[in-house]
């Protein structure tokens, strides 16, 4: 086991680097976009007087890229790997500080829509799954689909076009809707932080919990057909013991790899959400700067995110085996 | 001389061999609609979809004036379509632009903002999601595919770069991505879906790699692949006629669940970042998106077209896939 865990952290740093590579090289492919647009913001600064093409290279030498092509390669690596994600384009304020500023609305939007999405897929898959084949495991598994295959932003907006025009001012809409307020910190004013995510947490909730649903339902199935477990049923064990003890318990094992998996699609669902709902978090300040072509940030941001995703799966991962006697990692 | 005499010889007639009888196509899909019915009816619905967007196709070669078409021919309008894409009305009594109208009979859906046919415009823009996610995820099969079975079918070196490739590639989050991918495509020099197209098409690429990979991890180890290349079939003829007709299935799965994921991928990037996006034409997102900043609570109709057209589509998409999926591969079966 710590043998496995020293060779997968190696071998992440050097996925780390081929990630760190690769969002080098997606600039340099094809910088003229993003340099013709922040030129043509220059000459408007200036306010059209300006030579462009001195601005151009003005926005050229802001990326860094007037010098030779290895030197840029170590200058960017050696910035990476001190953590200097360089400044944004427009407000001019260090990257990484304001990836740090805005996380903690992200995590906590991201951690109450896993609550939210597991509070209602262990007990909707568990009973799906024990009552297989009867109207209720119909219903369920419909509006399981149903909440898969409708797109989230639909169901974001539907939901809070739908509160403002029947629930407008009352508690609902409170709770449901976006609000203009700008972020509060839960310590600060608790029920005012709430009331901000949980909209988005519940939708966004609603599509995860689905995904986590199913594949519940279809390992609960597969477990309940044990031998194990027939000899819990063979012992005379009550129902609820077998199901959670014996059932749930092995059922839930491969689950936990599908919740990490679903952690990169909540970050990207996340952008969706805070975006309609006006949560000031990572996802928001995405689609904010990509509005601006504001590459610096756009380019640190995914550059964190997935450093943290590589590390995330190593832990999913870790836990797996922890988890899992049986799994050996050789 | 002793005559060969000709021996009668009892000719019995052929027994026919109670085979069982092959269903027939119409057999099958009756059988499909029986066991999968939310199957079939998402691919009806994927089927009412591709065929909303069918148009007469206009030949356009060499002609010098238009700009640069890739295949030379030009689709009509599509045929559901009853206005053009742009086409504004006016109304009679006014004289001015009809708003926001509310349904009628020549306006099925309303109108939008610009007093522009709605249900036309989701026909249009049928076209051009069907025609991003086609491309897209043509481009992340084909490479996807390539990859996969190379780095599955000759393991070693080449197998331990390309999987920490796709380590990488893979722990990228997807719509970030694709939006950062999105603003550095020269939109600005060569507005074209296909470049769009290539982005969704970049970020699907891990996906379809890991999944082949293993299909192909499992199969080179079979007896009639060991077996074929015992009789000298070389490594590309193994691959072509042993190896790929087992993975056609899961590239199946992953064609029909990736359209709907790509369309609402662009959906959402359309919704969320409009600029990063060609704008040309009719799109679904980029009508969600005009209808929320018109206020969707003082005129829904917009948004209850485009958003219901999104949703549907994506719909149809996942329960064709589901049912495919448990038809196709039990192997991959989620519940």
């Amino acid at each position: 086991m710590q043998q496995y865990i020293i060779r997968r952290s190696l071998l992440n740093v050097f996925v780390l680097f081929l990630v760190a590579t690769m969002v080098f090289g997606a600039l340099r492919i094809d910088s003229s976009t993003i340099v013709n647009n922040r030129a043509s913001s220059c000459v408007q600064d200036v306010g059209g007087n300006s030579d462009p093409e001195l601005c151009r290279r003005v926005a050229k030498s802001e990326l860094g890229l007037e010098k030779s092509f290895p030197r840029q390669y170590l200058d960017f690596m050696t910035d990476t790997v001190q953590l200097d994600l360089g400044n944004s384009f427009y407000t001019k304020t260090s990257v990484l500080d304001d990836i740090k500023q805005r996380a903690i609305p992200s995590i906590e939007l991201g951690l109450l829509q896993l609550v939210v999405a597991l509070t209602i897929a262990l007990p909707v898959g568990v009973i799906s799954a024990i009552r297989q084949d009867t109207w209720i495991d119909y219903i369920l598994r419909f509006v399981a689909i149903f909440a898969l295959g409708i797109p989230v932003f639909v169901i974001a907006i539907a939901v809070i076009t739908l509160t403002s025009q029947y629930f407008e001012g009352t508690f609902v809409a409170d709770w449901l809707g976006p609000h203009n307020t700008g972020w509060v910190e839960l310590w600060e004013d608790p029920i005012q932080n709430l009331k901000l995510v949980t909209g988005a947490a519940l939708v966004g909730g609603l599509g995860t919990g689905a995904v986590i649903m199913r594949f519940l339902r279809s390992q609960m199935l597969e477990v309940m057909r044990q031998d194990y477990v027939r000899t819990a049923w063979a012992k005379g064990l009550r129902e609820r013991v077998v199901i959670i003890r014996h059932a749930l318990k092995n059922a839930l094992i491969p689950v936990l790899t599908v919740v990490g998996l679903l952690l990169g699609s909540i970050v990207s669902g996340n952008v969706i959400l805070e975006t309609i709902y006006n949560i000031e978090g990572i996802g928001f300040y995405v689609t904010f700067s990509a509005a601006q072509f504001d590459f610096p940030v756009m380019q640190g941001i995914v550059l964190v995110v997935a450093m943290l995703l590589v590390f995330v799966n190593l832990l999913v991962d870790i836990a797996y085996g922890w988890l899992d006697p049986r799994i050996r990692y050789s | 001389m002793q005559q060969e005499q000709a021996v009668p010889v009892v000719v019995t007639p052929a027994v026919e061999a109670p085979l069982r009888k092959r269903a027939n196509a119409g057999q099958n899909v009756l059988k499909f609609v029986k066991r999968k019915p939310l199957g079939a009816l998402g691919f009806a619905m994927i089927i009412f979809l591709f065929a909303m967007t069918l148009g007469t196709p206009k030949l356009e070669f060499g002609v010098p004036e238009l700009p640069h078409r890739p295949f030379g021919f030009e689709l009509g309008a599509p045929w559901m379509a009853r206005y053009g894409e742009e086409e504004q009305f006016k109304s009679i009594a006014s004289g001015r632009l009809a708003q926001h109208t509310d349904p009628t009979i020549d306006n099925w859906l309303g109108t939008d903002g610009s007093g522009r046919d709605n249900w036309s415009r989701i026909v249009w823009g049928a076209r051009r999601s069907l025609f991003l996610a086609v491309w897209a995820l043509g481009i992340a099969t084909a490479v996807g595919t390539f990859i996969g079975v190379m780095t599955g079918y000759f393991r070693g070196w080449l197998d331990t770069i390309g999987q920490r490739l796709m380590d990488a590639l893979q722990s990228f989050p997807p719509l970030l991505t694709l939006i950062l991918i999105l603003t550095i495509a020269p939109f600005t020099s060569s507005p074209s879906l296909v470049v769009a197209a290539f982005a969704l098409g970049f970020v699907g690429i891990p996906q379809v790699q890991r999944i082949v990979r293993g299909v192909v991890l499992s199969t080179r180890e079979q007896q009639y692949v060991e077996a074929a290349r015992v009789i000298g079939a070389t490594d590309a003829r193994t691959m072509r006629y042993y190896i790929l007709p087992n993975i056609m299935a899961s590239i199946i799965i992953i064609f029909s669940t990736g359209l709907g994921v790509v369309i609402l991928a662009e959906a959402a990037i359309a919704f969320l970042v409009p600029n990063v996006l060609p704008s040309e034409g009719a799109s679904w997102g980029l009508m969600l998106d005009q209808a929320d900043n018109e206020g969707i609570k003082d005129h829904p109709w917009p948004a209850i077209a485009s958003a219901g057209a999104i949703a549907l589509a994506v719909l149809g998409f996942n329960l064709a896939g589901d049912a495919l999926r448990d038809v196709l591969d039990p192997r991959l079966r989620t519940g």
